[in-house]
């Protein structure tokens, strides 16, 4: 994993770091990317991957309405609202 | 006490008020709930109650949300977080009758092993200066260890419960995934994630499991199964309980006094009728490898809802979207989260899915696929819950895969989804020591019945930093 990598996937994860600190960065994930390359000792040509350990299907329930409209209650938590809507910068033009 | 109404429950809310006060130094807190606590306790004492656990002071994790109390996950990000509602077990446990006085300190967003990345400073483990509790949940082990509550909520991803307690010489379970609703909880990797009780023993962590699980509509990995009381087997004899060493478990490595104290438990659950029989997990050597691509893939998952949108942390004057995105998660996040996300997303893109999350998930299903053969040889798995006693603040070093080898022992149980308990069994060099009992899907009560015996017939679990309890 190159610098030029590490770039990529903090934009796809939408983080960014100082310059100083890109070098640590990058090592620290070499280093965790060779440690967790032993799972190629494993054989799984196979087998089935296991995404959770209950393989159950996930329950359905009947679609009707049990959440009241609390409003006001979510738009305290945000960082900038107004009466009625939760503000971000101007995204349109 | 309270039951025997020695004490009043305004004065059990007060001294454990008092408590705090005087163990400030262990940073276990992150917020407290002292006025509403005070207003429970009095109401209490006014009209009294027959609840199971009416008026025991509980410390809450600081990862369960609850209503109208600031819950921060440990993380700059949620410092300002207040939820308009409470995860099913705080729900749970409240029915019962228990008051939450305050919510823990712990890892930023469970991720960590000593506690040392939260942004609220580290938490101090009572047992000696300058000593890590373990983490994730670290202020509730250390509360805990402290006698400051006779129990506390964690949750267990990797090891979260387990490794903390037996740092800080207490008694904690990470129960079968789904036990416990998830709902409420702020979620780390949720196919691992596990809400559990921290307490002084076995018993007190029965009957906190009574009352935490239950099954939830609001949760679709909430398991729909039956409910034991969780006490019923505490005293049944263990004569005859097969035990499981992990042949592939390699005890050379570990300290020898910690090997020592490993071997004494065996011996002492021989003399109580246990038979030991060595079993092999072939793939066992493989969990933390697999751990570090499944957690990280899910969290960087997870982890995407906190974008300064909504709610948590917002950056300042930011210039667009994209800037308020980028700025509000960069500043938000600790380095351990950003490790994460980072090799989270790497994991997870184009061209190394299959070569990353795909194998993950297939040698997640070898180490499951392991334990169901060995269950079918024995009734519980007993392995040291870690490799050491709680060591120094800092001394793990900048390299961040020393810390993800204090999990080596416990990260197995979360990715086959059992059951699993630390119980303190020894002291070295002035430091508790905890093995692991792991159980079969469901079987809780055969590892608690396991720790009851041990805890009924030694006295580890009541040594305490301050001498041991009578």
């Amino acid at each position: 994993m190159d610098k030029k990598t590490v770039r990529t996937i903090a934009h796809l994860s939408r983080l960014t770091f100082d310059e100083k600190n890109e070098e640590k960065i990058t090592n620290d994930l070499n280093n965790i990317i060779k440690f967790v390359d032993q799972l190629n000792d494993a054989e799984t040509s196979d087998i089935e991957p296991l995404t959770s350990p209950l393989e159950k299907v996930a329950r359905t329930r009947p679609d009707n309405v049990t959440a009241e409209n609390r409003k006001e209650a979510f738009l305290k938590n945000a960082p900038l609202s107004n009466e009625d809507y939760i503000l971000v910068p101007r995204v349109v033009e | 006490m309270l039951q025997k109404k020695e004490i009043s429950n305004k004065e059990m809310v007060e001294d454990t008020f008092t408590l705090i006060e005087s163990n400030k130094h262990l940073n276990a807190f992150v917020t407290l709930n002292k006025e509403v606590s005070l207003k429970k306790a009095e109401n209490l004492d006014n009209n009294p109650s027959n609840l199971p656990l009416a008026g025991i002071p509980i410390a809450q994790k600081d990862l369960f949300c609850t209503k109208d109390l600031r819950t921060t996950c440990g993380s700059n990000m949620l410092s300002n977080f207040i939820p308009p509602y409470s995860a099913t077990v705080i729900e749970n446990l409240e029915s019962a009758g228990c008051i939450s006085i305050g919510k823990t300190n712990m890892d930023e967003f469970a991720m960590g092993s000593s506690n040392e990345t939260s942004f609220f400073g580290n938490v101090e483990n009572p047992w000696g200066e300058g000593l890590v509790p373990g983490g994730s949940s670290g202020g509730s082990a250390s509360a805990v260890a402290a006698g400051i509550v006779a129990a506390a909520s964690g949750t267990d991803t990797g090891g979260s419960i387990r490794q903390p307690a037996s740092l800080c010489g207490i008694t904690g379970l990470k129960p079968t995934y789904g036990r416990i609703s998830r709902w409420g909880m702020i979620a780390f990797a949720s196919s691992l994630d596990q809400a559990g009780p921290m307490a002084r023993t076995a018993e007190d962590c029965a009957l906190m499991l009574n009352e935490m699980c239950s099954h939830d509509p609001k949760d679709t990995t909430s398991l729909d199964e039956n409910i034991p009381d969780f006490t019923q087997n505490l005293n049944s004899s263990i004569k005859g309980m097969k035990i499981g060493l992990v042949k592939e478990f390699d005890l050379s490595k570990l300290d020898n006094d910690v090997v020592k104290v490993f071997e004494e438990s065996k011996r002492h659950y021989e003399s109580l009728g246990a038979e030991f029989i060595e079993i092999s997990l072939p793939n066992i050597s493989l969990s933390v490898p697999t751990y570090y691509v499944v957690a990280p893939a899910e969290c960087s998952s997870n982890l995407s809802r906190f974008d300064g949108v909504k709610f948590g942390r917002r950056c300042e004057n930011p210039k667009d979207l994209e800037d308020l995105y980028v700025r509000s998660r960069s500043e938000g996040f600790g380095d351990e989260v950003k490790r994460r996300i980072l090799i989270g997303s790497y994991v997870l893109s184009a061209g190394f899915y299959d070569a990353y999350y795909k194998k993950a998930q297939q040698v997640r299903r070898l180490i499951k696929n392991d334990f169901v053969s060995a269950f079918e040889k024995v009734d519980v798995i007993m392995s040291p819950t870690t490799r050491g006693t709680a060591f120094k603040a800092g001394s793990m070093g900048s390299d961040p895969i020393q810390m993800y080898l204090e999990d080596l022992f416990t990260i197995p149980a979360n990715l086959a989804g059992l059951p699993a308990m630390s119980v303190p069994n020894g002291i070295v060099d002035n430091k508790p020591v905890g093995m692991q009992l792991i159980g079969n899907f469901l079987e809780e009560s055969k590892i608690l019945q396991a720790a009851h015996s041990f805890q009924t017939s030694t006295d580890w679990h009541l040594k305490t930093p301050n001498g041991d309890i009578s």
